[in-house]
Parts: structure tokens; C-alpha cells; sequence
């Protein structure tokens, strides 16, 4: 009995220690500055009405303000900082009008997968100009959205440094000096997978290399 | 025949001339300025034997091919080639309704004194929408013809006043002869310069023109040019029916003003949509003048010019110059020689579609005589021209399409055999990478270049980390014919927002429309699979048999988008050369 409950104690400490032998729920700040649009257009025709922008992640929403000019190109520079969950895979901008009865609709919408500017490309502070394309609720084109998004830098986060994206651990590896040594094997390129990228060309007193091929993501 | 009834009245009522382009946009009308081509030959002691010039258009009793209201013309400018097609140089901007039309948009060539330069002019009259599109992308075809004009460019560099008239003509169809107007040339040579001028006017008081609404009152800012010539410079948007106007800030580069000192005619218009715009009043101001008004906070009067008793009406309307800044616009040269690094990447192609190398046809023909193959001449000339701006010589060379000792495909394999570390020292290093690669990797297929993408997209993503400015600028020389059309596109999307070019070198004689389409010149952005757009156009694509026939230097090919992309990623995010001050 005693060492069961024991045990039953030694689970339980176990179970308190997870948020610390796990990794908790890591949040960014991102910095979006939804810029303009291009094409608008509803059934198919050029859009004449005003027009706002709204960007949401997970089940927040911000809205912008409206577009005046009543084009099909409108331009909002709307600036907005957001936090997202670094877990998150896709956030939304969407294009809204209002009809000349007051009432607004949603024009379209684009879905803007996170692995755009979290990871592979893009370092942490670095501005991201992105472009989508819009897509109505039939699925039909209807426009062109472009956003800057810049994800914050966090310095005082050392926890996860060492699991940062992979272009990081490939930098700190390049020297300085006469012999700029590029690293081959360790970069991992996300895309479909890689194949081996140095060739034994001559065979003959090398020894045989280890081809490597990384998963897809 | 779309809007043949009013024409695009939206369109006629956007600005032209003062816009700020969309930061990543690279579409300029100037065929001629290329600051990396000229560095290139100076330094060789080939001084240019040209001038840029800029060409004023303006026609006058056009023929109307609308039905319920006047053409909407548009101008458009070729050079006529030795063998006698005709490449366009630029276009005008759309005017709404009018048979006389006075363009704003200039056209810039370049004037070379040796050779006999023939303009060839076409004007259409625009019947699709055109309003916040951009003028490179409206189709010719859909358009109304109204007539072309020739003249070669000597002549109108040699006549007084370095402008002239010369008349229209052409087939219009309904085999009727008629008089189809004239057309206006206005040549003035370009200034170089870095200062750009950024305004927000505004105007107070103005008069009603319009009968049962208020006037709908636009700016339009000319130059007078000597001899009372007056170019128009720059037209802002309409604001519609206002008496009290605010514009959108008005834009002018040093190119369009002048000299701070040169009188602007500035003229206040009320917005008709028959195309006959109402004067309001004027006012002749410099823009050391204007500069004055903004930071005195003074306003101007508008003037109504007075026929009758010889002196001129002082109106209560006013123009306010709310902001003025003066800003520099630094060129790819200043980039480049206060540190920026230019970095480049060579890729091979080692697809079987060359040809086998044994055989005297194929691209990669390896001749026991010593003659270079198709690939090792493009090599050694666009070498030339990356050597010299790739200052440190190591280039990292990869070839695509080959079997490698594996047995496998390899889209991107080192072209030095080794199996760490891609780079080369010099085009000789280059040749003997291929050399050599040739020998040991079979040819195989399929024309992938995503792969090649990929690699140097990455390259150029572990430079942002380190904050140093690097540009890279990834060479791809290839037979043409690509396999995977979605997955090119779908890598080229993704490193649309890097500082990276890629520069498409095409060898032998196929059919290279898949790659002309890649370098969306016509303006559509490349749109990835995912739904993403492509942020700039980051292609150029360069065809070895054009260089070959004498049309172009490789010099004048590789480099001609190059400071254009560059300037469009540094621009946007508002990087500095190294040092220079920030704005």
C-alpha cells in the first residue's frame, strides 16, 4: 500500500512537472499592416463601393477603417498588432463593403498559410511584404491583397532559441575569412523533401556519401 | 465595344504623372537609363554614345470612333528594328474624350547619334476599362486604331525647338481616305537626378462651374519649356463635386520639374466628362516658390486670365501647400559602390533534351577541336558581367537534370563534384566545374527548376539574418523546355519577397514562350498554387540567339531588369545604401 501510494504520489508530481518538461503555448506578436488591394471585384464585375479590410486569427478579429475612395484598388496602410499562437497554421485578411443601404458584405478572402513569415525564409523582425489572392465564397477569384507582416522579436525568450528556425542554426555556421564554407546537409529545404545535394563525383577514394533525405514537414 | 457611350469616366479621372507607384513595381517607361549597363562600359573606358531624351506627345483632330462621345486615345511608341518588326518603347496614359489630347506620360529613349533611329507611332483609342490599370497591360488588339505616324529621331533633334508635327495615316478600314490628324513631338534631354519632391495641395474658395452641382476641380501642373512651350508634367485626381478640394499628395521627380528655379504653370480645371475641362484659374509658381508658401504658411491666389481688358482677374480661390518634403531617391550605382553586395549563383542545365555530347548538334557538344559548345559560350560572356560585379569571384555552381553517381536525378548537384562546398572561383572555375561535371553526370531529365530556386532562396534568406546588405542574384542557363511549369512558379512565388533576382539565360533555338511568360513583363504577377502572389517580379529572362544576332549586347540582356528589382526590394523597406543618411 505504502508503495502505491507512492507510486500514485510520484505520478502525481509527474503530471505537475509537464508545463515544465513541455513546451508551453508560445505566443507571437505579430506587427500587419494591410496595405491595399488590387481587382476587387464582385460577380465578376470591378467593384465601385467602399471597402474595408478585416484580418483574424483564431477567433480575434480586427477591423479596419473604410475605404473612401470607392475604387476597386483601395488602399487602407492599416497597422494592427496581433498575438498569435506559434501552433496557429493559417490567419485570414478579409475584404468587406457596404452596400449604399449601410449594410456591409464580405467580398472575399485570403488565407495566408503562417509558414509565409513564421520559419523557412523569414527571420524574426524581418518585414514581410506578402501578397494573396482573394477568393469569394464560391471559390471565384475576386481580387489581390497585399499585407506586410513582421513577427516581433521576442529577446527575452531563450527557451526557444535553440528550437528557432533552421536558416539559424545554418548562419552561426558560416565564417568569416578566405574559406566561406556553405553547409550543405544541415540546411533543411521544407520543399517536397530533399534529395542529396553534394555528388562523390570522383569515387575513388572517398568514402561513400551518406545520402540524406529529410521528411516533409 | 465596352464604353463607347461616356468612355471610362473613372479612368479619365485618376492621376497621372505624381503617383507614387506601388513600392514593388517596377514598370517604368524609360527604355534607355540603365545604371548598371553604363557602369560596366565606363569602367571599360567605353563611354555611352548616346543621350536619353524624353519625348512630349500631343495630336490634334483625331478621328472620333465612339459612338456617343469622343475617342479616348492612347499613344504608343516603337523603335523599328533591323529586320523591320517594330519593339514598343513606351506608352502614354488615356486620355478621356478628347480629339486633341495632350499626353502626360513622357516616352524615354535614348538618342545615339551613329545609327538612324526610326520612331514608329501608333494611336488607339482605348474602349476597355483602364482606370488603376496599368497602361503596359491593356491589349493593343481590343483597341480601336486611329491612325500611326514615322519619323526618325535625328530629325526631330535637329529641328528648332526640337519639336515637330508630322501626320497621321493608316487604314481605318471603311476604305474611306480621311484626314486622320496630326501628331506633336516635344524632345527635351533627361537630367539625371535623385531628388524627388513630395507636396499634399489644397485649394479654398473656388469657383462653381458646374450648373446644379459644385465644380469637380482637378490640378494639372505643366512646364514651360523655352520659347512658351509648355509641357504638362503632371495631373492629380478629381475630387468631385468640392469647392474646397484636398488632393492626394503629388509626387514629382527632379526629371519632371526641372530645376527648383523653373516656372510650373499650375492650373485649376473643373471636370467634364464631355472631355472639354472648364479652367478655373492658374498660377505660375516654381517649386523653390511653392517650398516658400508651405513653410510660411502662405497661400497663392488663383488668377483667371482676362481677354477683354488685358489684365488678369484675381480670384478668391487659393492653393495651400500643406506639406513639403524633399526627398533623394538613390540609384542602383549608389547601392552598389558604398558596400551593397551583389552575390552570384550559377545553375546548369543537364537535361537530356541538349542533345548528347558526343553528338556535333547537341548544346553540350564537347568538340575534340576545342571549340566552345553553346553552354561554354554563354558562360564565358555572361561571366564577363558577373566577375565584374560579384566582387569576391566565388560563385556557387550547380547543375540540374543530371544523373548523379547514385544513379539517382539530382535537381541541384555541385557542379565541382565535391561533396561539401558548391563554390568556384571565377569563370574559369565555372568552366572547369562544367568541364568536368559533363565528363562524369549523364544527361537526364526533366527540366526542374525549383529545386535550383529553392537552394538559392535559402541562400539568400540566411543573408536577412545576418544583416549584412547582400543581393543575390541566381543565374539559371537552360534549354528552354520546362517539365514542371506549377512547381517553378510555386518557387518563384516564394522567394518573390527576397533579395534575389533570377536571371533565365536561354541557349539553342527552341520555342522560349514558357519563359517569357515566367518573366511577367506584360504586368501579371506570377501566382503560386497555394494562393499567394508573387510580391515583385523577380525574372528576367535573356535569349542567347538575340544576343548572338547582334539586337543586343549580353551586357545590355542580363543586366537590363536588374537594378529595377533591386531597387523595388531595397526601396520598399526603405534600406539606405551603407552610410548614407536615413531620410
Amino acid at each position: 500500500m505504502y508503495i502505491l501510494i507512492q507510486k500514485q504520489l510520484m505520478i502525481y508530481i509527474r503530471r505537475t512537472d509537464h508545463p515544465r518538461l513541455y513546451t508551453p503555448i508560445m505566443t507571437k506578436t505579430l506587427e500587419i499592416d494591410v496595405r491595399s488591394a488590387e481587382g476587387l471585384k464582385l460577380n465578376r464585375r470591378l467593384l465601385n463601393k467602399k471597402t474595408f479590410a478585416v484580418v483574424r486569427i483564431g477567433e480575434k478579429s480586427r477591423t479596419s477603417h473604410l475605404d473612401v475612395s470607392r475604387g476597386s484598388s483601395p488602399t487602407w496602410d492599416y497597422k494592427l498588432e496581433m498575438p498569435i499562437n506559434v501552433s496557429v497554421q493559417f490567419i485570414y485578411v478579409e475584404v468587406w463593403y457596404r452596400t449604399s443601404s449601410g449594410r456591409e458584405k464580405k467580398i472575399g478572402e485570403a488565407k495566408i498559410p503562417t509558414s509565409d513569415f513564421m520559419g523557412r525564409y523569414s527571420p524574426e523582425g524581418h518585414l514581410n511584404f506578402l501578397c494573396y489572392r482573394l477568393r469569394d465564397e464560391f471559390g471565384d477569384k475576386c481580387g489581390i491583397v497585399n499585407v506586410s507582416i513582421m513577427v516581433k522579436p521576442n529577446s527575452t525568450d531563450e527557451l526557444f532559441k535553440s528550437s528557432s528556425k533552421d536558416y539559424g542554426a545554418c548562419s552561426s555556421q558560416v565564417g568569416t575569412g578566405p574559406w566561406r564554407h556553405r553547409p550543405e546537409a544541415p540546411c533543411v529545404d521544407g520543399y517536397g523533401g530533399r534529395i542529396v545535394t553534394g555528388v562523390p563525383v570522383w569515387c575513388v577514394l572517398q568514402r561513400p556519401t551518406i545520402e540524406i533525405r529529410v521528411p516533409r514537414m | 465595344m465596352g464604353n463607347c457611350l461616356s468612355g471610362d469616366v473613372a479612368g479619365g479621372k485618376q492621376a497621372i504623372g505624381g503617383v507614387q507607384q506601388r513600392p514593388t513595381s517596377t514598370t517604368t517607361n524609360n527604355a534607355a537609363q540603365n545604371d548598371a549597363v553604363d557602369f560596366f562600359f565606363r569602367s571599360r573606358g567605353q563611354y555611352p554614345l548616346f543621350s536619353q531624351i524624353e519625348l512630349s506627345l500631343s495630336a490634334s483632330n483625331l478621328i472620333d470612333r465612339d459612338i456617343a462621345s469622343k475617342s479616348d486615345p492612347m499613344a504608343v511608341m516603337y523603335l523599328r528594328k533591323k529586320d523591320g518588326k517594330l519593339e514598343e518603347i513606351g506608352r502614354t496614359e488615356v486620355i478621356l474624350n478628347s480629339l486633341n489630347p495632350k499626353w502626360i506620360e513622357k516616352i524615354t529613349v535614348s538618342f545615339q547619334f551613329e545609327t538612324v533611329q526610326t520612331l514608329v507611332f501608333h494611336v488607339f483609342d482605348v474602349d476597355t476599362r483602364y482606370h488603376n490599370v496599368p497602361v503596359k497591360t491593356l491589349k493593343l488588339k481590343e483597341q480601336d486604331y486611329l491612325g500611326e505616324a514615322t519619323c526618325v529621331l535625328s530629325e526631330v533633334m535637329t529641328k528648332p525647338n526640337r519639336s515637330m508635327t508630322i501626320n497621321l495615316h493608316g487604314n481605318v478600314g471603311a476604305g474611306v481616305t480621311r484626314k486622320l490628324g496630326t501628331l506633336s513631338l516635344q524632345a527635351e534631354e533627361t537630367i539625371a537626378s535623385k531628388t524627388v519632391v513630395e507636396m499634399n495641395l489644397r485649394s479654398v474658395n473656388l469657383d462653381n462651374k458646374d450648373l446644379f452641382s459644385k465644380s469637380d476641380p482637378f490640378l494639372r501642373i505643366s512646364r514651360l519649356v523655352e520659347n512658351s512651350i509648355v509641357v504638362p508634367v503632371c495631373k492629380t485626381e478629381v475630387v468631385d463635386n468640392n469647392l474646397n478640394p484636398i488632393w492626394k499628395p503629388v509626387c514629382l521627380t527632379m526629371q519632371q520639374f526641372g530645376s527648383k528655379d523653373t516656372p510650373l504653370l499650375i492650373e485649376c480645371l473643373d471636370f467634364n466628362t464631355s472631355g472639354n475641362h472648364e479652367l478655373i484659374g492658374r498660377t505660375e509658381k516654381s517649386i523653390a516658390e511653392l517650398e516658400r508658401l508651405c513653410h510660411q504658411r502662405e497661400a497663392i491666389n488663383f488668377v483667371y486670365p482676362s481677354t477683354s481688358h488685358g489684365r488678369n482677374k484675381v480670384l478668391k480661390g487659393q492653393l495651400i501647400v500643406d506639406h513639403f518634403v524633399e526627398k533623394v531617391q538613390y540609384s542602383f550605382l549608389d547601392y552598389i559602390s558604398s558596400g551593397f553586395e551583389l552575390n552570384f549563383m550559377v545553375a546548369v542545365d543537364f537535361t537530356a533534351s541538349n542533345g548528347d555530347p558526343r553528338t556535333p548538334s547537341s548544346l553540350h557538344y564537347n568538340d575534340p577541336s576545342g571549340r566552345l559548345n553553346s553552354y561554354q559560350k554563354a558562360i564565358m560572356e555572361v561571366g564577363e558581367v558577373i566577375q565584374f560585379y560579384d566582387s569576391d569571384r566565388r560563385f556557387p555552381a550547380w547543375g540540374f537534370g543530371g544523373r548523379t553517381a547514385d544513379g539517382h536525378v539530382s535537381h541541384a548537384f555541385n557542379l565541382n563534384g565535391a561533396s561539401f562546398g558548391d563554390e568556384v572561383v571565377g569563370v574559369e572555375g565555372i568552366m572547369s566545374a562544367y568541364s568536368n561535371a559533363l565528363t562524369n553526370v549523364p544527361l537526364a531529365g526533366p527540366t526542374l527548376f525549383s529545386h535550383v530556386v529553392d537552394k538559392a532562396a535559402h541562400t539568400a534568406s540566411q543573408s536577412l539574418s545576418q544583416n549584412s546588405p547582400k543581393y543575390f542574384v541566381l543565374l539559371i542557363i537552360t534549354d528552354g523546355v520546362l517539365t514542371d511549369m506549377a512547381g517553378t512558379i510555386d518557387a518563384l512565388v516564394r522567394a518573390s519577397d527576397l533579395p534575389l533576382s533570377v536571371l533565365i539565360v536561354g541557349v539553342g533555338n527552341t520555342d522560349f514562350t514558357q519563359m517569357e511568360f515566367l518573366d511577367a513583363d506584360k504586368g501579371r504577377r506570377l501566382e503560386s498554387s497555394t494562393g499567394r502572389v508573387a510580391t515583385r517580379d523577380i525574372v528576367q529572362f535573356v535569349p542567347m540567339k538575340e544576343v548572338h544576332s547582334g539586337q543586343v549586347s549580353v551586357v545590355q540582356a542580363l543586366l537590363e531588369e536588374l537594378p529595377g528589382q533591386f531597387l523595388s526590394y531595397v526601396r520598399c523597406r526603405n534600406i539606405n545604401p551603407v552610410g548614407a543618411p536615413a531620410i
